[in-house]
């Protein structure tokens, strides 16, 4: 591994700006989240800022149950974030559609819509397990470089999104091989 | 041409690109913007991020996907970023740093690093406005509408020393003052008046309305990603050392040696003291709004400016110089 490379794995670790997104929670998780962002725990000491754009994010923070209306925007916004991405899924509900599994509304765990790299059980859980996971998540990182639920932006998220992530110019791992430019109007640069 | 000019010609390019122009610029805005950040989490009771923070942000952001939305211009888009580095970049080259020179001086320098220092307003606003996207525009519009809130006040401010040195060039102004050090109490509601404008300039607490991620996402960046990200956010920390830089020249007699003390020692800690104050201006503030905002920019900022600067003629009409 290289120079270039070695130092940009570690400020990947270095530097996880999240995106805090509800994709159907009861809203203890997010009051959860929220409350593991407070300045009680610092979450800056780890290099995590939470960003509004989902453009600036790097980990995905996504709470409960994915609901049948959200899925499409959770794919898109999945989409929207430049690649490398990850995902993190707080709560029962986001790991399995916990409670609310087999609802009529519901498709079910993050998973059923987008990769997820790391969970965190708990309902809610607590801010101090919220951030483990993420430290977990990091960890997994520096240790692989790569996300744990593989780059390739496909599967369940691919044909209901209507075309996967932009293929990022060569930078991507090998095996991301989307057409370039989809529904949301990326393109590569 | 002989070897002496070779090196005459080295000297110069070192000075503008290495020290104390653009590396050096590169370096310290790294460094304000992990005091300024550090500051805001001790201000709140936190540890704040490590000292390498700024860095490992700048190597992430480079090495991430860089996206153009398909509604934005790409050639517009690629290039303001850069623009707005460079202007900052320019701008510094006229601030005296250690000691009582800068790289180039030249009489009417004063108008050129304020001119300088609003065209990244200006490119803030149409990086929102090309970006393709509602939250981009309309936080383009709100830089530009803030752009008239705070440019009076602050050019005001800064004319108040040019009078009193009755010189149009920073070098000049900061000798002028160093040399005269009773006349910088005199200066202090034009002092304020400049670090208020400044942190408006800057689009920081509690003026930060341009990027109020509770209403426009992320305002002029909300498009903005990867290395062009990147470069915005390294123009903004070179930005606040460049006003700092200006406003220590100005308000706070330059940057020449105190006895034993070194030039450079001395600017880094009156730079370190400003972003310390601006930190704390952040941390005690809540966001205005847009009316607010240019309200107090026009009903107290500009008379207090404009008082500065009665005090200044008179005084150097009746007393001293
Ligand atoms: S895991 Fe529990 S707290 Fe979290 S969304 Fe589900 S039901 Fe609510």
């Amino acid at each position: 591994m290289g120079l270039w490379q070695r130092l940009v794995r570690w400020a990947r670790v270095k530097s996880p700006w999240i995106l805090h997104f509800n994709s159907g929670a009861c809203n203890a998780c997010d009051i959860e989240v929220l409350a593991a962002l407070c300045p009680r725990f610092d979450v800056e000491r780890l290099g995590m800022l939470l960003k509004g754009s989902p453009r600036h994010a790097d980990v995905l923070v996504c709470t409960g149950p994915v609901t049948r209306q959200v899925a499409r925007r959770l794919r898109r916004i999945y989409a929207q974030i430049p690649a490398p991405r990850f995902v993190l899924a707080v709560g029962t509900c986001a790991a399995s559609g916990g409670v609310f599994r087999g609802c009529y509304n519901v498709l079910g765990g993050v998973d059923e819509a987008i990769p997820v790299d790391m969970y965190v059980p708990g309902c809610p859980p607590r801010p101090d397990a919220i951030i483990h996971g993420a430290a977990q998540l990091l960890a997994a990182l520096a240790r692989s470089g790569e996300s744990a639920a593989g780059q390739p932006y496909a599967g369940t998220a691919r044909g209901a999104a209507g075309g996967g992530a932009t293929a990022p110019g060569g930078r991507a791992p090998a095996g991301d091989g989307q057409p370039a430019g989809d529904s949301e109007g990326r393109v590569a640069p | 041409m002989g070897g002496a000019d070779w090196t005459a010609v080295l000297r110069e390019l070192f000075r503008v690109l290495v020290f104390p122009g653009f590396a050096f610029l590169l370096l310290l805005a790294l460094a304000g913007e992990w005091l300024d950040r550090k500051a805001y989490a001790r201000y709140q009771h936190r540890m704040g991020p490590p000292w390498f923070q700024p860095a490992a942000d700048l190597i992430k952001l480079l090495a991430k996907e860089d996206l153009v939305p398909r509604l934005a211009s790409r050639a517009v888009f690629t290039f303001l970023p850069v623009l707005a580095l460079a202007a900052v970049a320019c701008a510094y080259v006229y601030l005296p740093v250690a000691g009582g020179r800068a790289v180039y001086a030249f009489p009417g320098d004063l108008l050129v690093v304020a001119y300088l220092l609003t065209l990244p307003a200006i490119l803030f606003f149409l990086a929102g406005w090309f970006s393709g996207s509602p939250y981009g525009a309309v936080g383009g519009v709100r830089a530009a509408t803030q752009l008239l809130g705070y440019e009076v006040p602050l050019l005001l401010a800064v004319l108040a020393p040019a009078v009193v040195a009755g010189s149009w060039s920073i070098s000049e102004v900061s000798r002028t003052l160093a040399g005269r050090p009773e006349l910088l109490p005199l200066q202090v509601i034009g002092l304020v008046v400049a670090l208020l404008a400044l942190q408006g300039k800057l689009e920081r607490v509690p003026f930060d309305i341009p990027e109020a991620e509770t209403e426009v996402v992320a305002g002029t960046f909300t498009e903005y990603s990867g290395g062009r990200l990147a470069l915005f956010r390294l123009a903004i920390g070179a930005e606040l050392v460049v006003g700092l830089t200006l406003i220590s020249n100005l308000y706070l007699g330059g940057h020449a040696a105190w006895g034993p003390v070194p030039g450079l020692v001395v600017y880094l800690f009156k730079l370190a003291v400003l972003v310390l104050i601006l930190a704390a201006v952040r941390a005690a503030a809540a966001r205005l709004r847009i009316e607010q905002m240019v309200t107090f920019c026009w009903r107290v900022l500009v008379p207090a400016a404009l008082l500065q600067l009665f005090v200044v003629v008179a005084l150097r009409g009746w007393w001293l110089l």
